[in-house]
């Protein structure tokens, strides 16, 4: 069970900086911007967004300034800082290669060995 | 490298809680009503809308506690959460927190007290730089070597003897030939002497440095100058450096202090610098106040044999040096020895090397350090004595927060059914230990900050400022908090694991007073066995030290102290010399004796029970030597009024008179202890006692034998003593006069001053006491000890007692029920009581004879401290195990009341 709530977390944790990179966004709206992406592929727990940004911004990687909404309405928007850049970087970096990896060992045929 | 972003947003968090909630929560309204919104474009309807969004964000509780916990305020919650309902507890049980709070105050208050002073005499260093490559030299010897000196040597376990001061002209010799030191300083400790400032005289503790005592050591001064090398040469100008406290009480601080000249035993001198606050020199716990450069020795304390610099054989110089970095002890010993040999070798022609001393690299981290050996063993002692309390105080409060924890049982249950871990109960419940340990120790620590300065008090004498000087500093405030939290943990530690082990079921079902657990009962039962048994340790130890002070205290001392005022005089030997000291003696003497209030007056060179003695060789005149065997005695110069006045009973012959002076044959009073060494058959009046300790032997005729009498100390038996009219003497060092006051002392004192001042108007009266006074003081150790453990010894029975009642109380309670049935089924009131009282008996022997196991392996090691009484004292064991079963039935009697009055209808109905 840990093991893949690790896995989600840490993914969710490099969706939301990949969709903050793209430009400052709310709660909603990064929501919103994954879905977008994904084309609604993936399905993510709304309410656990928020731990996981407040995460985030605990650890400098984004951080929040009150503004206003596309409607009016005050919200909290997120932007990614020069450190979440780079953890960015590093993370996709890491991403890549593990999923060439695991892809390579997946395809592995039994005449290759 | 996120972890200043990280406490920076946890800062934020914490310092502004309110909002950062209310922003959470607009948040994440914001989120659900942006959804809600989007969902009614789509043509849901309203209502349904929100709820769905509310549903798809999931439990908004939930995830606000997860983002909390995102910020690292999840633990500062529970924490907070713990700390309040633990208060709430404490409010809720007053009595149980007092008991609690008051007991570990008591036991830290204690630890902390005794703490500081063990930090003053054992562990604080001398304070300048790199104090721990400092070693003072020492060295070991055959004790067949003659050496004469100044300073204390003692035998070793090897059977040699070990010492400290060297010749000024060993010191200078090693000074200059050696290489495994940086350097070496030679310095001595002085007492008494005479400092004149503006006419008024004050008698000053100093110490001799070599010129390059300060430089070497790197000892700080707050104003002026050290004493330099320059300082420290024959015909250099005489300076000093006095102490911060000197500075503070006689020249209020002030700079004009500096190029101020004070008369030191009659010479002038010169103060050029001021000691910082800090440094008391190099005697560890040494409060001198003049520093001196050695070369002012032959003025300022002339020996009668001329300049001890030049004295080649004579031993007084203590030197002290810090090793070169990466210098091992081993290889300075090798060098210093070699050093040390080749500096010695001509003032002892003719010795073979194996019999010359052996140089030492001894301990120096503290400089000399005196009091080491004389109070390490004591503090030890009080330490084992303190823990005991603080052990006994943890065993209490874990006895009673089991039997609290029983009671809350279903509490617990309840808590770990609605999903609490059980670490998180856990940590509550030491939450709550915990805060009582912090409540008592911080009132420890007020407490033991208050009575630091008691126990070194205790120790002094009444009329000298106390030398050791315990300080508060954070190494006594990490003790205190250190010992807090292992106390706290201690005691919370069993009660913690205790609630964990609930059993749920049981615990919801059962009414809490029912739990079944004939385990918790036991583990409480041990406890106070535990409890019981340490408290009659320390009962037992308290009691051989009451008994030891009330033997010593009730002692025969031979002599009656009652009204004895003493004072001494120690004339600078600068103005009065050989004759003229015992001349100055007798008038002062007269001068006293016809004083209103004075009924007699007298003189000793050695007052009576004050730990100095003098003794030499003595022996019959018409006796050889005896091979292998000295002939021994202590010997006293004293005024011709002495025995009267001391109410010494003189049994043949007579004692002295004005006659026996320098024009009349040489006399001496023998006592009887001396009479029946020296004389064991025959009459030793008229019989002639001649000296042997060297030199041209001198004659006295026995004129008299008196009564036998206490000598230097109330713990050593009567020494064979010999009394000599001081108006014999050639020369005398100080004098203790001897008055017997009439009434009232005070005003004695003051026409006692008024007399000595007419005679020399610059001699100052040194320690101005009365003789009951002195010999309190020189009890002052077992004083302490009978005290504090005494005071120790209450408290473990207090807790005890508590103890006691609260395992019982709980145990009756517990059994309400079976004592209901017995009672139905014909148990008399009676039975019930004595059974209970029967089971708090078993307890409480058991504690007794584990305790009094304990006891006998520990008091064996307090034994030399004891006087007339054995470590196993059959009387202070049976006492301190009575008591505590009196203690512990008396404890157990309202509970066995309790039981026995259980009406059987009621607690059967009760199931």
């Amino acid at each position: 069970m840990a093991k893949q709530v690790d896995l989600i977390q840490g993914t969710l944790d490099l969706l939301i900086l990949k969709a903050v990179s793209l430009g400052p966004l709310h709660g909603y709206g990064i929501l919103l911007r994954i879905q977008q992406i994904s084309q609604d592929r993936l399905e993510i727990q709304q309410g656990s967004l928020y731990p996981a940004l407040y995460r985030l911004d605990h650890q400098g990687w984004i951080a929040s300034e009150w503004g206003e909404s596309e409607n009016n309405r005050k919200a909290k928007y997120y932007r990614l800082t020069a450190a979440g850049r780079k953890q960015l970087q590093a993370e996709t970096a890491k991403w890549n290669k593990m999923t060439e990896i695991i892809g390579g060992i997946l395809e592995t045929v039994p005449e290759e060995l | 490298m996120t972890l200043g972003a990280r406490l920076g947003s946890w800062m934020r968090a914490m310092r502004d809680r309110s909002r950062m909630e209310g922003e959470m929560e607009q948040e994440l309204r914001f989120h659900i009503e942006s959804c809600a919104r989007d969902l009614a474009k789509q043509g849901v309807p309203r209502e349904e809308a929100i709820r769905r969004a509310r549903i798809e964000f999931g439990g908004l509780e939930m995830h606000k506690e997860e983002c909390r916990a995102s910020l690292g305020l999840r633990i500062w919650d529970e924490f907070f959460g713990d700390l309040r309902y633990a208060l709430r507890m404490m409010k809720q049980s007053p009595g149980f927190t007092l008991v609690a709070v008051l007991s570990l105050a008591l036991g830290i208050g204690a630890n902390t007290a005794i703490f500081t002073l063990a930090k003053a005499v054992l562990l604080e260093t001398m304070a300048v730089p790199h104090p721990e490559r400092l070693r003072l030299l020492t060295y070991a010897v055959k004790p067949e070597f003659n050496i004469s000196g100044w300073g204390s040597w003692y035998r070793n376990d090897a059977g040699e003897m070990v010492g400290t001061p060297f010749s000024y002209r060993t010191f200078r010799e090693m000074q200059q030939h050696q290489q495994a030191m940086e350097d070496l300083v030679g310095f001595k400790d002085v007492y008494k002497l005479t400092a004149t400032i503006g006419g008024e005289a004050e008698a000053l503790d100093g110490e001799l440095v070599s010129g390059n005592f300060y430089s070497s050591l790197g000892a700080r001064l707050i104003a002026g100058r050290a004493i330099a090398p320059a300082d420290d040469m024959q015909a250099a100008p005489a300076v000093a450096v006095i102490s911060d406290a000197y500075w503070a009480r006689r020249f209020g601080r002030s700079t004009d202090a500096l190029g101020k000249t004070i008369g030191v035993n009659r010479v002038p001198v010169t103060i050029v610098g001021v000691n910082a606050p800090e440094f008391h020199g190099a005697k560890a716990n040494g409060t001198p106040e003049l520093f001196l450069p050695i070369s002012l020795q032959p003025q300022v304390i002339p020996d009668r044999q001329g300049s001890l610099l030049s004295r080649d054989n004579f031993w007084w110089v203590l030197m002290l040096g810090r090793l070169k970095p990466g210098v091992t002890d081993q290889v300075a010993q090798e060098a210093l020895n070699a050093s040390f040999r080749n500096a010695i070798r001509p003032a002892y022609p003719g010795k073979r090397d194996n019999d010359l001393p052996r140089l030492v690299v001894g301990a120096g981290r503290r400089g000399l350090d005196q009091m080491k050996g004389q109070y390490a063993k004591p503090i030890y002692v009080l330490m084992g004595a303190a823990g005991l309390v603080l052990l006994i105080a943890c065993a209490n409060l874990a006895n009673l927060l089991l039997a609290r924890a029983s009671v809350r049982q279903r509490e617990m249950s309840v808590r770990m059914a609605m999903g609490a871990g059980r670490l998180r109960v856990m940590r509550q419940v030491l939450t709550e230990s915990l805060l009582l340990a912090l409540l008592g120790g911080s009132a420890g620590l007020v407490l033991g900050i208050a009575g630091q300065n008691i126990i070194p008090d205790l120790f002094e004498a009444s009329w000298r400022t106390s030398s050791i000087r315990g300080e508060f500093d954070w190494m006594v405030f990490t003790y205190t908090l250190g010992i807090t939290l292992a106390t706290g943990l201690l005691f919370g530690a069993a009660p913690a694991w205790r609630s964990t082990k609930a059993d749920l079921n049981a615990g919801l079902k059962e009414t809490g007073r029912m739990t079944s657990g004939s385990g918790r009962a036991l583990l409480g039962k041990s406890l106070v066995v535990f409890q019981v048994a340490l408290s009659v340790m320390l009962l037992a130890g308290a009691g051989l030290f009451l008994r030891t002070l009330v033997n010593l205290k009730s002692t025969a001392l031979g002599f009656n102290p009652e009204r004895i005022l003493l004072f001494q005089l120690d004339p600078p030997r600068t103005r009065y010399a050989g004759k003229q000291r015992t001349a100055l003696f007798q008038q002062i003497e007269e001068r006293i004796s016809t004083l209103g209030g004075v009924e007699a007056a007298t003189a000793s060179a050695e007052p009576l029970v004050a730990d100095s003695m003098d003794n030499g060789c003595f022996r019959p005149a018409d006796r050889a030597p005896r091979a292998g065997r000295q002939d021994m005695a202590y010997a006293n110069s004293v005024g011709s009024r002495f025995f009267e006045t001391l109410g010494m009973p003189i049994l043949y012959g007579r004692g002295f008179t004005a006659h026996d002076n320098q024009t009349g044959p040489k006399v001496a009073v023998i006592n009887q202890r001396l009479a029946k060494d020296f004389f064991p058959k025959t009459n030793a009046l008229g019989k002639t006692i001649t000296t042997c300790s060297g030199g041209t032997p001198a004659s006295f005729e026995v004129v008299g034998v008196s009564a036998d009498a206490k000598y230097d100390s109330i713990r050593n038996d009567v020494p064979p003593t010999i009394f000599m009219p001081y108006l014999q003497d050639d020369d005398a060092g100080s004098m203790t006069f001897e008055i017997k006051t009439a009434a009232s002392t005070a005003s004695v004192a003051a026409e006692l001053r008024a007399a000595v001042r007419s005679v020399d108007k610059d001699l100052p009266l040194l320690e101005v006491r009365m003789q009951p006074q002195l010999i309190d003081a020189t009890l002052s150790q077992e004083r302490v000890f009978a005290t504090l453990t005494g005071g120790f010894g209450m408290l473990a029975l207090i807790l005890a007692g508590i103890g006691i009642y609260g395992i019982m109380a709980y145990t009756v309670s517990r059994r309400t029920n079976e004592i209901g049935i017995r009672m139905a089924l014909g148990a008399q009131a009676r039975g019930v009581l004595a059974m209970v009282l029967k089971e708090t008996s078993v307890l409480a022997l058991i504690g007794v004879a584990a305790g009094i196991g304990a006891a006998l392996g520990v008091t064996r090691l307090v034994a030399s401290m004891l006087y007339d009484v054995k470590p196993d004292d059959p009387l202070t064991f049976v006492s301190a195990a009575g008591l505590l079963v009196i203690i512990a039935l008396a404890s157990a009697l309202t509970p066995a009341r309790r039981a026995a009055g259980v009406d059987p209808m009621q607690a059967l109905r009760h199931e």
